[in-house]
């Protein structure tokens, strides 16, 4: 019998959070109930879209992190 | 998540024997999921960098001065000073992040690509910006649990703890986060696409 899983066991699953049982019942659930693999995949899709969702900061800033950490001992010593 | 050849926990021991090219590589590594949880609660990309520096400002000191005992969980403890950073200077202001739609041009500059054309590039852009947007609209609390497993990775276990709530309520709101944020792409017509977002 196939298990009822609900949304949110979906996001533990997308997550990597589900135990590899319960990874196994999932994918299986996913091939037969075509609601579950529709929900699957808007919020796969939309956690994949996250994903480029990322910004650069200044080589400048990071310029002076690096250079404060070179220059620790000196903050240290004062 | 992404395997390097020498992992964070590696990095930090060798930078704990004074190697900055050590420290460097974890700098690098991180920055721009660091930074990016930074812009996405203070939504000014000046405060963003100020707040970055003074989070490895915090991690320098830590680590140098020995009191850091996370090996293997570099990210989430960094990205924790970062978020915490932030929130704490809207405390101060005494003001919480309002939403702001700001024009973004000059984030534009610094975003990276990966693909060729100037055409392909400019859709990116503003695909990523309109994206930015969106997150910057959800509730407080559902954009919190969000960037906490997103980009802090953290657990749902581990956020229900830290924002004192059920893992029930810290997975409701995600899910409340994923199908808001589709339905404002979809109002928007932005669809994933595998050629948007390589991976």
């Amino acid at each position: 019998m196939i298990k009822t899983f609900t949304q949110d066991d979906l996001i533990r699953y997308i997550y990597q959070e589900t135990t590899p049982e319960e990874s196994i019942e999932i994918e299986t659930a996913l091939i037969f109930d075509e609601q579950l693999s529709e929900t699957y995949n808007n919020l796969s899709g939309t956690v994949e879209s996250l994903k480029a969702v990322k910004l650069k900061p200044s080589e400048d800033t990071i310029d002076k992190i690096l250079s404060y950490s070179k220059s620790y001992d000196l903050h240290a010593l004062r | 998540m992404r395997k390097y050849a020498v992992s964070d926990s590696q990095l930090i021991s060798q930078y704990k024997n004074g190697n900055e090219e050590a420290f460097a590589e974890l700098v690098n590594r991180h920055k721009n999921k660091i930074y990016t949880t930074i812009y996405l609660i203070v939504k000014d990309q000046f405060l963003a960098e100020d707040l970055l520096q003074e989070t490895y400002v915090k991690v320098v000191n830590t680590i140098k001065s020995g009191r850091y005992n996370e090996e293997g969980k570099f990210l989430p403890w960094v990205t924790r000073i970062a978020h915490n950073l932030a929130i704490d200077h809207f405390r101060k202001a005494k003001r919480y992040p309002m939403i702001v739609m700001e024009d973004g041009s000059n984030i534009f500059n610094t975003l990276e690509f990966s693909e060729d054309s100037i055409e392909s590039r400019q859709i990116q852009q503003d695909t990523h910006a309109l994206l930015r947007d969106l997150i910057k609209e959800l509730p407080d609390s559902q954009r919190e649990v969000l960037m906490m497993r997103h980009y802090m990775q953290m657990s749902f276990q581990e956020i229900a703890e830290a924002t004192d709530v059920s893992i029930n309520t810290a997975l409701g709101r995600m899910r409340y986060a994923l199908i808001n944020l589709r339905k404002k792409m979809n109002k928007l017509n932005i669809a994933y696409d595998q050629n948007l977002y390589p991976r």
